[in-house]
């Protein structure tokens, strides 16, 4: 059977505009092979009499393009290299004849077979700058002085041997919806009803062994637009019942504006999952790991709280009591760590830190020269004095003392040592 | 002579517990030599909930527990160290110069701490979770403490001085009141425990 490749030069085009357009292009052929970063072949020997022949199939896949708004240089050839390099050479032409091919193919620039740069600058050393002046060299010295790649890859242009080429699948999607039977408001029936397309989604992600890092519920409603819901998650998930799970707390935090007349469940991009083998111990036991039980923690607890409401605590170098800690992501499971990140033996020698910061420090009054908190506050110890910032305009200049207040609490306070000198609180040694 | 050595092995099944003697199974050392001898266990236990009463926020309730938040959290498969719903915001550089290494903390923000608590003890992946509640009931501290057996973790539940009258499941009550020398400990509940109150020192760690 002959084959007729279309070949499609898209410069300068995006990596998720070619996969559109792959997409795309399988109304015309069921073969597409993707030449990535910016090549597209397409096996339409089959589809022609489809089109009217070449120059109608020509004019539906130019419109095609112009749609997506990508001007492509299209050219066809029964080799695939042979398409894909005249259109890179910018010649749209169209052979239709294996006979006729290495003549059509002789004047284009050696250039366009995309070699590496010395291969291309040694050859145009020799005059050989054209496809044609390549072929005319003798095989086996050519093999010899520029590769046998680069005449395996001669043999393909012009049909001597068959390339074979990967063909292009869409992206595959889950998307299924339920119509119910009544209209409903409650979370717990709601996550019931859903229950069957959970179902479905597991079976379509056992079958393809794929995970989910995103899952939508649309909600319909009779007047309002529909409501959506997204579970994120940590790592890609495969368990329907976690998943459920997750859904079921994010349901129940929503306002539903109206009763849901259908529903559906949405899962556009899947992951490839590799099962993992499970622990012999359980957490805690022995050399039982925590790394499962601590995912499903933080989106549990993210699911319900929000995003923002779990984090880590990390420390700075700085002087600043309130530059000196920072949030951060939530600490990976146990089991993973590495070295001990610089713990405790290099403890700031600066001074006492309470255990307990304030987000912002506390006007406290002064009574009879000393600061007051409900009560007078009697100071201990020598102060320290933190000066610093001066270079980025976050200047400071305090004097931190620690104090017991009347209850035997125990606070960190500072007075200012510009005027007016106030006092403030900053924390509590807890 | 037989019938008692017969005896002594049967009492030592796990399954049975002896008021005064159930302490065989060896606690948490919590840092401070008085204190584990008062504890029964000899230290915190390792499972399961305890209720720390204060009659104000920083009364030195957390220094007492820092030894062993650091000895928790430097062990070489180190669970995580869960805060929920702190009433300020815990300070780095001060916890990590007590030892205690902060890529095993994190911290679980105000609403619903209840349920965060018992997520975080039931979940497994903590070895201790720390918990700041202003009035939870008497069932819901039960629920907490059942989460804290399943999950093989400590549970800290920092409340006010009031809620000694009240009945909990806790299966360590504690109230701290701070003197000028130190704090003072009076075990309110414990299993085999001694009566009294023990007088904790101001040790060089602690603040001045």
């Amino acid at each position: 059977m002959p084959e007729l490749w279309a070949g499609l030069h898209l410069p300068g085009i995006n990596p998720e505009k070619l996969q559109q357009l792959a997409v795309c292009a399988q109304r015309f052929t069921p073969r597409v092979s993707l030449a990535p970063p910016d090549g597209l072949l397409l096996e339409v020997q089959g589809s022609l009499h489809l089109f009217a022949g070449v120059a109608g199939l020509r004019c539906a896949l130019m419109s095609e393009c112009l749609r997506l708004q990508v001007q492509p240089v299209l050219a066809f050839a029964p080799a695939a290299l042979a398409a894909l390099v005249a259109a890179r050479a910018g010649k749209p032409l169209a052979v239709m004849d294996l006979a006729q091919l290495t003549g059509q193919l002789a004047p284009l620039p050696l250039a366009s077979l995309r070699w590496p740069p010395d291969t291309l600058a040694r050859l145009a050393r020799m005059g050989v700058r054209t496809v044609g002046a390549a072929l005319r060299l003798p095989r086996a010295g050519f093999a010899r002085r520029v590769g046998s790649q680069q005449l395996a890859m001669l043999d393909a242009l012009t049909g001597r041997t068959p390339e074979v080429r990967v063909t292009f699948h869409a992206p595959e999607r889950f998307r299924r919806r339920r119509e119910l039977s009544c209209e409903l408001e409650n979370h717990a029936l709601l996550l019931a009803a859903l229950a069957p397309l959970f179902a479905d989604l597991g079976a379509f992600l056992r079958a393809r062994q794929c995970g989910v890092v995103e899952l939508e519920c649309r909600l319909t409603h009779r007047h309002v637009p529909a409501t959506r819901c997204v579970v994120r998650l940590a790592a890609p998930a495969t368990d329907v019942q976690r998943l459920a799970g997750l859904l079921g707390e994010h349901l129940s935090a929503l306002n539903l504006p109206e009763p849901a007349r259908a529903c559906e469940l949405r899962a556009d991009a899947l992951v490839p999952h590799l099962p993992g083998s499970n622990g012999l111990w359980q957490p805690g036991e022995h050399g039982g790991s925590a790394g499962n039980e601590a995912c499903g923690l933080i989106e549990r607890l993210r699911a319900r709280l929000g995003s923002e409401a779990v984090h880590g605590l990390t420390r700075l170098e700085a002087h600043r009591p309130e530059n000196a800690w920072a949030v951060t992501e939530p600490p990976p499971a146990a089991g993973r760590r590495g070295a001990q990140t610089g713990c405790s033996a290099d403890a700031p020698a600066a001074g006492r830190r309470p255990l307990w910061l304030l987000r912002a420090p506390q006007l406290l009054c002064v009574r009879d020269g000393l600061p007051w908190r409900r009560g007078p506050l009697r100071l201990i110890g020598e102060p320290e004095r933190i000066e610093t910032g001066w270079w980025d305009g976050g200047e400071i200049a305090r004097d931190y003392y620690t104090a017991v207040d009347i209850h035997g609490v125990r606070l960190w306070v500072f007075r200012e040592r510009a005027a007016p000198h106030g006092w403030f609180l900053h924390g509590v040694f807890g | 002579m037989d019938g008692d050595a017969k005896l002594a092995r049967l009492l030592e099944h796990p399954a049975i517990w002896r008021g005064r003697s159930a302490a065989h199974r060896r606690g948490l050392p919590t840092g401070f030599a008085a204190l584990d001898a008062y504890l029964p266990g000899k230290g915190w236990p390792r499972t399961g909930l305890i209720e720390i009463l204060v009659s104000r926020f920083g009364s030195g309730e957390l220094y007492l527990l820092l030894p062993a938040l650091a000895a928790l959290t430097r062990a070489a498969a180190a669970r995580w160290c869960v805060w929920v719903a702190p009433p300020l915001m815990p300070f780095a550089p001060a916890l990590a110069s007590q030892g205690v290494a902060l890529d095993r903390v994190a911290v679980v923000g105000g609403a619903r701490p209840l349920w965060a608590l018992e997520q975080a003890l039931g979940s497994g992946a903590c070895d201790v979770a720390l918990a700041w509640a202003r009035q939870p009931k008497a069932r819901e501290i039960r629920r907490l403490q059942l989460a804290a057996e399943r999950g093989r973790t400590l549970g800290v539940l920092f409340r006010p001085r009031r809620a000694a009258r009240e009945a909990s499941a806790a299966v360590l009550r504690l109230s701290l009141e701070p003197i000028t020398a130190g704090v003072r400990i009076t075990l309110l509940k414990g299993r085999g425990a001694m009566r009294g109150a023990v007088d904790l020192l101001r040790p060089g760690s602690w603040p001045v």
